[in-house]
């Protein structure tokens, strides 16, 4: 079984000992790709969240074996452009405390920027209702989020 | 990595800022596990008591890719804890469901699992106690020393209890019980051990680098190695990671094997095994004159400590009698005893021991404006702690705005009310609450030898300032105050400083993260240090043959192409000199200033189902004054969503053969972005002449009051007194029933 992925706009070819493994640990183990961070590994927290095809996931849940061609974006590969943005968002309104959760939240908020029809029709408190944050208790993220929308 | 090593350490870390954690860059403890490390599982305890009646490991080690083994018989003679070394690295006996039995190393995780699946262990079922009254009653000891399973008794009697009871007219008085909740941070535990010659370096994430070094150092000397700690950047922690037996298992393994070896808990082992809040029954009873005035408070806790002692004590002490400080009592009596039992074994969370103490006193002090007819504010008001104060503890009150925060919380519910008219109705009732708090900056008696703290700066050959602290940043934003106390006193460019913390092979002491300390401490000693950098900046500005007030910038400017970097280093250091280490009961200024809150909210219930919805939140905090804004208000709105948590939603549910129920954070329903509710946060500045240009410190208050404020505006809201956390709505539903408050569609089934 051949799998490949494009992760952050390259080809790679998925060895056979990650497939059948899941994405995330492709991704940090393989690829070095270590700001997506796992927080539960089943599907709670979304510190894993990545964009497969545009779409945000989380990255624990998925096996790299059904992935074949997909286009897989991590926080590493997100335009240079919103990270600076959205780096300056966050440390204007204090959006970052430990910044465990941050990368899968970064994700998120390059997802809310592209601005798909779920996008509009839901508020942000409910479309990142996946994200879990111990830390800020979220107000801050969310006028972070507000202000780069 | 396989057997050849590195002779040398890699460079110290610098941590990570907010920029960088934004972007991903930030380095936690399993993003610095190369592939190929060896991999550490335990096997656990399936059984909340029982003895280990056999083991066999061989079996396992056939097994390709298993490495090694360890048991109970390799750490025969060490036990952990800070307060109460009662902790066993692998256990003979298990305490708890999860108590770890055999360690497993293994080049792979599969051949991991299958290696631990591979162990055959035998237990003789003992039996379990899972609730302080059946520890109590259990006819056998958990822990042989402890043959009534009290871990710890404290007693603090003050004041001429006599003659205070005779002025009391009114009394007040309650049992309440809090829950056990996991800090639930969201990076799991995760270890990495790197082995150089005769020197192994733990990577963890902790509150004290410098007390691992310590303790740990000693049994790694006895294996003949030497111990160096590195805190790299951590995913919150909130009071849990101090010890744990997972680290000396992966530095026994290091050691034996010559390899990396790391362990990262799956969410799951990390709840079961993590720690939790301490879980207490709080029976207590305030008197006071018919006039209002606090006159006596006697309070009695039964704590559980859970099957090992980690800070337990500590925080059982500060339950028994920390928020006593925030009103001007006349006599004291206060009775605590911590309880072991076959439960996870419980810590210090934000907060420490007084979340659970102002849940019981804060309601009380509500109860008694209601006998007396004197508004909740009102009362609190004449009763509060003032500076100059010494309080029945010894607390020396230096800067206080207790007053303050009563008053700003006062104006926002007046406010609120006059805005907002409830349209309460049958079913949905409004109601407002509010509570006090208290905290200490530090805590002189958590290590008798000293509370001190030093920095050291340094610039290396490229001209970059380095920041070497033994304190850590742990989310509560120490690297950028640090950073920026540094950069302003010197008026450097924050482009051109660097941190590096918690590495204990060359970073000077400091005693770690705890009772909200670092920046407090770390910032009169960034001050200092600053300050003495100045002076040999203007030394060395002569001997290059500069003005002696050249700008820092341009003296280390010249160092650099001078080559003469090497002479700029300086250590600064901070120690309170009028703090006192506390008796056994307590007694003493523990700490060189301490921070005063009032919380305010109003609440929204629904009597058909029990529901609790905070409508609005208002928290004023006296933290004097305010470095950074942002960070401040941070921790505050995050410590009041975390208190919100505890107040309405998070538990531990444990079935009657001691197994958690709901060891993941959806069952133990963590808050989530659905659950954010308006907070404001307001600060009513003092000038604390102590702090670091007049602060105080901020990260653990603003959890104290919160599920106090809740369950007074419920009171306020349905007239039902709430005596159990978490206030879940079945919970509400059943004081509801029992005051007869029902919704009227509910009230015939
Ligand atoms: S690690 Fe994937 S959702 Fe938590
Ligand atoms: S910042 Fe720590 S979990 Fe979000």
């Amino acid at each position: 079984m051949q799998v490949t992925l494009r992760v952050n706009g390259k080809l790679s070819e998925v060895p056979p000992s990650f497939i059948g493994r899941r994405l995330l640990d492709y991704l940090r183990a393989e690829l070095g790709l270590t700001g997506v961070k796992e927080g539960c590994g089943e599907g709670d927290c979304g510190a894993c969240t990545v964009l497969v095809e545009g779409q945000p996931m989380c990255s624990c849940l998925l096996l790299t074996g059904v992935l074949d061609g997909r286009e897989i974006t991590t926080i590493e590969g997100l335009p240079e452009t919103f990270l600076a943005q959205f780096s300056a968002a966050c440390a204007e309104y204090g959006a970052v405390q430990c910044g465990y959760c941050t990368p899968g939240i970064a994700v998120m908020a390059a997802w809310l920027q592209a601005g798909g029809s779920e996008v509009s029709a839901q508020p942000i408190t409910k479309l990142l209702e996946g994200n879990l944050c111990r830390c800020t208790g979220y107000q801050q993220i969310i006028e972070a989020l507000s202000a780069l929308q | 990595m396989t057997g050849e090593q590195p002779a040398t350490s890699s460079p110290a870390p610098a941590a990570a800022g907010v920029p960088d954690r934004a972007r991903g860059l930030a380095r936690y403890t399993a993003d610095l596990i190369p592939p190929g490390t060896v991999l550490v599982g335990l096997a656990r305890s399936p059984y909340a008591h029982a003895r280990v009646s056999s083991i066999d490991i061989q079996a396992a080690l056939k097994i390709p890719g298993v490495l090694a083994a360890l048991t109970p018989a390799d750490f025969d003679d060490i036990a952990l804890g800070h307060q109460g070394a009662d902790e066993p690295v692998l256990t003979r006996v298990a305490r708890y469901v999860g108590d770890g039995i055999v360690a497993v190393a293994a080049s792979d995780q599969d051949a991991l699992l299958r290696g631990i699946e591979a162990l055959h262990i035998d237990y003789e079922i003992l039996p379990h106690a899972c609730s302080v009254d059946d520890a109590l009653a259990l006819d056998q000891p958990l822990h042989p020393a402890f043959l009534d399973n009290v871990a710890r008794r404290f007693s603090a009697e003050r004041g001429d209890w006599e003659a205070a009871q005779k002025r009391v007219s009114t009394w007040v008085e309650g049992t309440f019980q809090t829950q056990a909740v996991p800090h639930a941070y969201l990076e799991p535990r995760a270890t990495l051990v790197r082995v150089y010659d005769d020197r192994l370096e733990l990577v963890t994430g902790t509150h004290f680098p410098s007390v691992l070094a310590e303790t740990y150092g000693e049994i790694v000397a006895g294996w003949g190695a030497r111990l160096e700690v590195v805190t790299p950047d951590i995913g919150g922690s909130f009071g849990a990671k101090w010890e744990h037996p997972t680290h000396l298992v992966c530095l026994a393994f290091a050691h034996r094997l010559r390899r990396d070896v790391a362990m990262v808990l799956p969410r799951r082992d990390d709840m079961i095994s993590g720690r939790t809040r301490v879980a207490m029954r709080i029976q207590m009873r305030i008197g006071a004159t018919d006039d209002g005035e606090l006159i006596a408070k006697e309070t009695m806790i039964w704590a559980d400590n859970g099957a090992y002692t980690g800070h337990g004590p500590s925080v059982t002490l500060a339950a028994a009698i920390r928020m006593d400080n925030l009103y001007r009592f006349s006599a004291l009596n206060a009775q605590a005893q911590l309880i072991y039992t076959n439960n996870v074994p419980s810590e210090c969370f934000r907060g420490f021991g007084s979340p659970q103490s102002a849940f019981a006193q804060e309601q009380l002090i509500d109860e008694l404006a209601e006998q007396l007819r004197i508004d909740p504010i009102e009362l609190r008001r004449r009763n509060a702690v003032q500076p100059g104060d010494t309080t029945l503890h010894g607390w020396q009150v230096g800067s206080c705005g207790f007053n303050d925060c009563l008053d700003a919380i006062k104006d926002r519910i007046q406010t609120h009310r006059r805005e907002n008219p409830m349209a309460t109705s049958d079913r949905y009732r409004f109601g407002y609450g509010i509570a006090g708090a208290t905290h200490a900056i530090s805590n002189r008696g958590y290590d008798h030898r000293f509370d001190r703290d030093m920095m050291s700066l340094a610039v290396e050959p490229n001209g970059v300032l380095r920041i070497e602290s033994g304190e850590v940043e742990i989310g509560c934003g120490t690297v950028d105050l640090f950073a920026g106390i540094v950069a302003d006193h010197l008026e450097l460019d924050r482009e051109r400083i660097r941190l590096v913390l918690g590495d204990t092979a060359t970073v000077p002491h400091g005693l770690g993260c705890f009772a909200s300390r670092t920046a407090f401490f770390g910032g009169r000693a960034a001050l200092d240090a600053s300050r003495r950098f100045a002076q040999l900046c203007g030394r060395l500005a002569i001997d290059i043959g500069l003005p002696a007030d050249t700008a820092i910038a341009s003296v280390i400017e010249a160092a650099v192409t001078a080559n003469r970097t090497m002479e700029l280093r300086v250590t600064g250091s901070y120690e309170p000199d009028h703090v006192t280490v506390p008796d056994e009961s307590g007694y003493g200024n523990i700490s060189p200033a301490y921070t005063y809150a009032t919380h305010g909210c109003c609440v929204r219930v629904d009597t058909a189902t029990g529901l609790t919805t905070v409508v609005c939140y208002w928290a004023a905090h006296d933290t004097g004054q305010v470095l950074n804004p942002q960070r401040a208000r941070g921790q505050v709105v995050g410590g009041v969503v975390q208190g919100l948590g505890f107040a309405l939603a998070e538990t531990t549910l444990v079935d009657d053969r001691g197994h958690m129920q709901n060891p993941g954070y959806l069952d133990d329903r963590v808050a989530t972005f659905a659950d954010a509710v308006p907070i404001e946060c307001i600060f009513t500045p003092t000038f604390e002449k102590e702090g670091p240009r007049g602060a105080k410190t901020i990260a653990e208050p603003p959890i104290i009051p919160v599920a106090a404020c809740v369950a007074n505006a419920i009171y306020d809201a349905t007239g039902a007194r709430q005596w159990r956390l978490p206030m879940t709505p079945e919970w509400v539903w059943r004081s509801l029933c029992a005051k007869g408050v029902l919704a009227p569609d509910r009230t015939a089934d």
